[in-house]
């Protein structure tokens, strides 16, 4: 499995990663590859510097220090057109952040539309599409204050889904949920996973690293603790930070 | 004279100097809220020079009164250019001078008041800023304003009564005209703050109404 991974080609090529706020550093040195179709799931604490990284993969965090290349567009030079580049980095977000102002089937719309990728009439079909995979077709005329918090999130994930990104950036995806939704999510998620989509994923459901990830990366205060298969480091971590965080949340 | 005498004879004369006033009052404020979206835009921006010019007009707005404003635009500009303005146009350009800071003001705080999260998504979906905000940010803004733009019209609308000084027919002077001729001044008066009161009370009452209806999802 590992072998095969290592021919793929690589989608996110983090080196030396540094990020502060200020004087407070929050990544200090981060090298981090991610390979086609890769499933990462990133925990540790929080403020353990997870969410920070995941924002610096689509520049919505400015990078401080080291280099960030996603898709071979290196983030941290001043001449990329990162519109472009998000354009191909869908983001799911921990609040959902729908647009309130516009309905289901419209906050789907808007980047393709706007973005000129497609006519109104085909971001409507494919979009369409798309609620029937997240399990919501009915919903499309729905505004976004009237869903439930799982459905909002399927709603973020196909909108998300609209540009026909090749990375997903998931932060803390059902951490705002309630218990009963988290189970709708984590399976929309899980099927995007098995249909190849490469995904980085900030995340507290362990069952979810441990069953949908190929790889798991433990953070804690800005670093890489420990990185691994998810029997390596959730089942079998070394590093005694990694047992004790696993210790509190299991 | 009784109030109704007055009436009868004046009401025509005070109506089209009350329309006259609206006129003045709703043309002002579709520039301010020109000028209020720019300078708000400026205001909001991460660049520091924009958000510097922004404030310059603020605050110089701001720190001199409508009268002087007013003075200045309707002699003073006359003057130094020869261009002459007729007082209607000076009285435009001074009320949405004016009443443009504070719409730039009320934008800015409607776009702040916009959650983070909702122009991150946006850009995460690869839309440029303008798009962002076209579309997610300042319609979701506006609609945070709405209070404060009735607000603001009811100030310009009070605030034209001050252009009375550079003889523009709005209520006020038609009111001194009346007065000039049959020194009615108590009564007359009361006329004309009834005539305000009615007019302002029915604005905001609508304007209300047209609050309620633009909540989402409704």
């Amino acid at each position: 499995m590992e072998n095969n991974m290592d021919n793929r080609a690589v989608k996110i090529d983090v080196t030396g990663l540094r990020k502060s706020f200020g004087h407070l550093e929050v990544l200090k040195g981060m090298d981090v590859q991610i390979r086609e179709g890769e499933v990462v799931c990133l925990i540790g604490p929080s403020g353990s510097g997870k969410s920070t990284f995941l924002r610096c993969l689509n520049h919505l965090e400015k990078v401080t220090a080291g280099k960030v290349v996603v898709d071979g567009y290196d983030l941290t030079d001043r001449k990329i057109n990162i519109n472009k580049v998000r354009e191909n980095i869908g983001m799911v977000f921990q609040h959902f952040n729908l647009f309130p102002n516009l309905n289901v089937i419209e906050n789907i719309m808007l980047a393709p539309v706007e973005l000129k990728k497609m006519t109104k009439d085909e971001a409507r079909k494919r979009g369409m599409e798309l609620l029937k995979t997240v399990g919501l077709e009915e919903k499309a005329e729905v505004y976004p204050n009237n869903l439930s918090g799982g459905q909002k999130q399927r709603v973020a994930i196909a909108r998300a889904l609209a540009m026909n990104p090749d990375i997903m950036l998931f932060d803390e995806p059902t951490s705002a949920l309630d218990p009963e939704m988290v189970g709708e999510v984590l399976e929309v998620m899980q099927n995007l996973a098995k249909e190849g989509m490469t995904m980085v994923v900030v995340t507290h459901e362990m069952g979810f690293a441990r069953e949908v990830a190929s790889r798991v990366i433990f953070m804690d205060e800005g670093v890489i603790v420990e990185e691994g298969t998810p029997q390596e480091v959730l089942l079998n971590p070394k590093q005694p930070r990694t047992i004790d965080f696993l210790n509190k949340v299991l | 004279m009784s109030f109704l005498e007055l009436i009868r004879e004046n009401g025509v004369y005070l109506v089209v100097a009350m329309g006259k006033t609206l006129e003045l009052t709703f043309l002002s404020l579709v520039f301010a809220s020109v000028i209020g979206l720019f300078f708000g835009l400026l205001n909001v921006s991460k660049a520091k020079i924009l958000h510097t010019i922004a404030n310059i007009y603020i605050d110089c707005i701001r720190g001199v009164p409508l009268i002087v404003l007013a003075f200045f635009v309707y002699f003073g500009i006359p003057m130094a250019t020869g261009v002459r303005l007729s007082a209607l146009t000076a009285g435009i350009i001074s009320l949405s001078l004016n009443a443009g800071a504070y719409m730039a003001e009320i934008f800015r705080a409607g776009i702040q008041s916009i959650d983070k999260g909702q122009m991150e998504a946006a850009r995460s979906l690869g839309l440029p800023y303008s798009t962002a905000m076209r579309r997610v940010v300042l319609p979701q803004a506006i609609k945070t304003m709405i209070p404060s733009i009735i607000n603001q019209f009811i100030i310009t609308l009070k605030d034209t009564s001050i252009l009375s000084v550079i003889g523009f027919p709005e209520l006020v002077k038609a009111g001194q005209i009346v007065i000039a001729r049959n020194f009615e001044t108590f009564k007359m008066w009361a006329i004309i703050a009834v005539m305000y009161l009615i007019v302002i009370t029915t604005l905001s009452k609508i304007a209300r109404a047209l609050e309620r209806r633009v909540s989402y999802g409704k």
